[in-house]
């Protein structure tokens, strides 16, 4: 085996061994049991609670979980609407970056509030030091929110017969304060002390050695680029993101900042175990998202390994595999491997072009976003699986004759109904958006040629993977794409919007509705969901609702392409 | 009473007939639209209909005349096999309720004509079914009630356990406030005259029949939901094979309207969709011939979610005692020594168990010389 195979499975099982601990410490957060930074984070929590006249203590329903969160985010979003649109003449501006036109700013502002990190600018260009530290900010509100609200969730699944789901403003509170903030500060140190900048000056300069003058970007890149991370957020510093040697100087960050990635999503499957107190149900759902997970890897890695058969065509040997487009640093396995991490979990943070992935590659990052819930965003990757979850007890519980049961809780038809729009949701947001923007661009090519980069199947890839970025809140793009025009800004503006907020809003709904009603303990005769026969069942109704719905877009892009370059 | 599986076969040749006359009335709109899915299949079939006119009148871009007419055609007997299983699920529900009913209306009744053919007070059996409000008929001893009526003569112990569930036979005469015998229920000892006072079809077992028959489907829960998720996957799937228009206009691929709804006929759920009907009655089908009658699919789901069974007394329509069916020896024990020791074991127990047992073991016929012999 070579070594950038035994690299990608180091750093998968790095990631596994510390998420199942902190899996465990995020349990005893959420259920304030005591850990071992009260002492130091308590003080801080309660300055918080007494400037916002919050009362931790109040318990709220889940309707109230809901207006509490959508009123927050507003408030955000309007807040970073004001600061992109005037950082111009705000302070921190060292190397005077203009401020953005109103539709960059809808684009940037729901990207940034909505944990998607979808970035058509350029960080050093586009943005002032006073714009990068108001959407760092974001990156941990919006993944505290997330956290937070997948707190709600697992509270909502324990037996008891209640409406009171615990405070909302304590658990995001909490989120930021006890685990994205001191992860944060880890990973931070450890990214500046292997030379990412974290200072406030402006650019250096240097000559080369070929006598021109050559302008870096400084700034306070190391503490954004540890909470894109952690916080499946993604929106790097500089414009390649972390395929810049700034912001990801060596294989050891790489490693790093690609351990970050999943380290969250993962420690949540462990967390919903120890907040239930049904550890089995979380190593079912893990088992399932790793299952998806790593076929998704294989897939990619398989193909970035082999090389490109266009270049092979043409009598050029490729011993490193596919190199187009990445790192020589990171290389192609571990290229691949951030590439199918990042989009699984929603993170969108790139160390490669994904533009020049190989086909079929490109697919698997794709489907990652496609299905969006193999780990997923920081907390809402849950809440896509849990409806999934419903959907399969649901089938399943009709296969044995019996009222569908999930945790001792019956599924009927309002549930149904939810689970069902939500289900529907991602699909009808990727495929309306590439069909509306295929059709303008098939009926009027020379209106859109700026669009395009390349024509074909690719360029239809391109549009797709714009899509399903902006509607999986993922934040990456196939870079070929010419998006910051009005139409992608608003269209995925939109897009993100709805598909932040209508699966944060189904499954709490979902699991609110399921915890007010009556706790039917278990039979002989219950479906048991805590067994492989189970995880089973749930990744057959991921497969079918993905696969089937996305295969006809899917076909006449990666698949095309793939076919075509043989 | 017996217990007699039914042995029905899957197609009987009226019932085959029946459903296939039912397939073609279902396909009204009306009747379709409570099953979105295979609505939208009837939408699609009759839209093909309108592109098969459209070709023949002269448009080439839509493929050959034959591949939309096979299309059409493959649509139609989609819809049509749905029909007919549920078209067959329901006719064989009927089936069952009018062999129930025809064995009610087989009891012989030995129905009392104040003038007959030759005598005055004849007596002649005539089919329960033949009894009308005021008749007047005789039961004796082991003589099965045919309908509802009252005593006007005699006294009799009764076993009514077959409605009440109460195994310790009543007493009922002429006269007073226990004069009163429902049908079905049967006559141990001694003789009574009766008049009808009911007319037929209105009787306690009649209605009860009615009961079983008129299940008319309703939806359950579970299939409401399903209804749903149905239609959700329905919905996902209009939008993949809508939106596969501008992604074809994009890639230069024209695609034809046959095209489209093959695609989004097997991409949607039309098998569970046309099935959906047919399962709940299946259910019933499935419990009656566990000689369970189930008032509703809804009950079968009820029934599916059961975990504990509590008995007051034994249930209104069955034997109503309790009765020893089988014999259940251990491992490594030869049934016939087994049988034997519960006989033995039984020989002097006066209750309905131990009476049972020997029963029991005689129709086995477990030793039956020794089985005589105690006797």
């Amino acid at each position: 085996m070579n070594t950038e195979i035994l690299g990608v499975l180091l750093m998968y099982l790095l990631t596994v061994a510390l998420a199942i601990p902190l899996g465990r410490y995020i349990g005893k957060v959420f259920e304030s049991d005591r850990t071992w930074l009260d002492r130091l984070f308590n003080p801080v929590d309660k300055t918080f609670f007494k400037l916002g006249g919050i009362d931790p203590k109040k318990e709220m329903n889940w309707k109230q979980h809901l207006s509490a969160l959508l009123t927050i985010n507003l408030v955000w979003f309007l807040l970073s609407m004001f600061v992109l649109m005037n950082m111009g003449w705000l302070p921190l501006n060292p190397d005077g970056n203009p401020s953005m036109t109103a539709d960059l700013a809808f684009n940037t502002s729901v990207s940034f509030v909505t944990n998607t990190n979808l970035q058509h600018y350029s960080g050093e260009t586009g943005l002032s030091y006073l714009g990068q530290l108001i959407l760092m900010l974001w990156q941990f509100i919006s993944a505290a929110t997330g956290i937070a609200i997948c707190a709600v969730v697992f509270r909502a699944m324990k037996e008891k017969t209640t409406d009171k789901l615990g405070n909302f403003y304590s658990y995001l509170v909490r989120s930021a304060t006890r685990i994205l903030f001191p992860l944060a500060v880890v990973v931070a140190l450890i990214l500046a002390f292997n030379g990412t900048p974290m200072n406030f000056e402006g650019k250096a300069q240097y000559v080369s050695m070929q006598g021109d003058t050559v302008n870096v970007s400084r700034g306070p890149a190391a503490a954004m680029i540890a909470i894109k991370q952690l916080g499946t957020n993604g929106g790097g510093y500089y414009g390649p993101n972390s395929a810049h040697p700034l912001e990801n100087p060596n294989y050891f960050t790489n490693i790093v900042e690609n351990l970050s990635i999943l380290l969250i999503p993962i420690a949540l499957v462990f967390a919903l175990g120890y907040v239930i107190k049904r550890k089995k149900i979380a190593w079912m759902v893990f088992a399932v998202m790793t299952l998806g997970f790593l076929l998704l890897l294989f897939n990619a890695v398989y193909f970035e390994m082999k090389g490109n058969p266009a270049i092979a065509k043409m009598g050029i040997a490729q011993p490193l595999g596919s190199m187009e487009g990445k790192e020589v640093r990171f290389g192609p396995a571990a290229s691949a491997y951030w590439g199918v991490t990042t989009t699984v979990t929603s993170n969108g943070s790139v160390n490669s072009m994904h533009d020049s992935f190989t086909p079929l590659a490109g697919m698997s990052a794709l489907l990652g976003m496609m299905i969006n819930s193999f780990y997923g965003g920081v907390g809402v990757g849950f809440l896509n699986f849990y409806i999934f979850i419903i959907i399969a007890v649901f089938i399943s519980g009709l296969m044995v004759g019996r009222t569908p049961e999930f945790l001792g809780k019956k599924i009927e038809a309002k549930e149904m109904k939810i689970a069902a729009i939500i289900a529907l949701l991602h699909p009808l947001l990727i495929l309306a958006g590439t069909a509306l923007s295929s059709y303008l661009y098939a009926h009027n090519p020379a209106a859109y040629a700026g669009w395009l980069n390349n024509p074909g199947n690719h360029g239809f890839s391109e549009m797709l993977y714009e899509f399903t970025s902006s509607s999986a809140n993922n934040g990456s793009g196939f870079e070929g794409l010419g998006d910051n025009t009005p139409f992608w800004n608003i269209a995925c503006g939109i897009v993100m919007l709805l598909a932040r907020f209508l699966p944060i809003i189904g499954p709490v709904a979902i699991a609110g509705i399921l915890a007010k009603k009556k706790y039917i303990p278990e039979s002989a005769g219950t479906l048991k969901t805590d067994t492989g026969t189970f995880g089973i069942m749930v990744f057959v109704v991921i497969f079918i609702v993905a696969a089937l719905s996305f295969f006809p877009a899917l076909a006449l892009g990666p698949i095309a392409e793939y076919f075509g370059m043989k | 009473m017996s217990i007699h599986r039914r042995t029905n076969k899957l197609f009987e040749g009226a019932l085959v007939k029946e459903a296939l006359k039912q397939s073609f009335v279902k396909l009204d709109p009306r009747i379709q639209f409570r099953n979105p899915v295979m609505f939208t299949v009837e939408l699609c079939t009759i839209f093909m209909l309108g592109v098969c006119i459209w070709i023949m009148n002269g448009e080439a871009s839509q493929g050959s005349l034959l591949y939309n007419i096979i299309i059409t055609a493959i649509l139609l007997l989609t819809l049509l096999f749905a029909n007919f299983a549920e078209a067959l699920a329901e006719a064989r529900g009927k089936a069952q309720a009018n062999s129930l009913r025809k064995t009610r209306e087989d009891t012989p009744a030995k129905k009392i004509f104040p003038v007959g053919e030759m005598y005055v007070n004849e007596m002649k059996v005539v089919p329960s079914s033949q009894l009308a409000k005021g008749d007047i008929f005789l039961c004796e001893a082991g003589d099965t009630i045919p309908m509802d009526g009252e005593i006007i003569e005699g006294i009799a112990t009764i076993d009514e356990s077959a409605i009440t569930g109460e195994s310790a036979p009543v007493i009922r005469e002429s006269g007073g406030d226990k004069s009163s015998v429902t049908g079905g229920t049967k006559v141990l000892s001694d003789k009574i005259k009766v008049r009808v006072t009911t007319e037929p079809g209105e009787s306690f077992l009649d209605k009860m029949i009615a009961l079983v028959e008129g299940a008319s489907r309703q939806k359950t829960p579970n299939e409401i939901a399903l209804t749903i998720l149905l239609a959700g996957f329905t919905l996902i799937f209009i939008i993949v094979c809508v939106t596969l228009k501008p992604f074809g206009d994009y890639a230069s691929t024209p695609i034809t309207i046959a095209a489209f709804i093959s695609l989004f006929v097997c991409l949607i759920p039309t098998t569970i969709g046309g099935l959906l009907s047919a399962i709940g009655i299946a259910g019933m089908d499935r419990a009656l011939r566990a000689n369970v009658i189930t008032k509703s699919g809804k009950a079968v789901e009820t029934a599916g979610d059961l975990d504990t069974l509590l008995l007051d007394k034994t249930g209104t329509i069955t034997i109503g005692n309790r009765k020893a069916t089988h014999f259940w020896p251990e491992k490594d024990i030869d049934e016939n020594v087994f049988a034997e020791a519960c006989v033995l074991a039984s020989i002097a127990d006066e209750t309905p168990e131990g009476k049972s047992i020997i029963e029991l073991a005689e129709t086995k016929q477990v030793k039956k010389p020794f089985c005589k012999m105690i006797k």
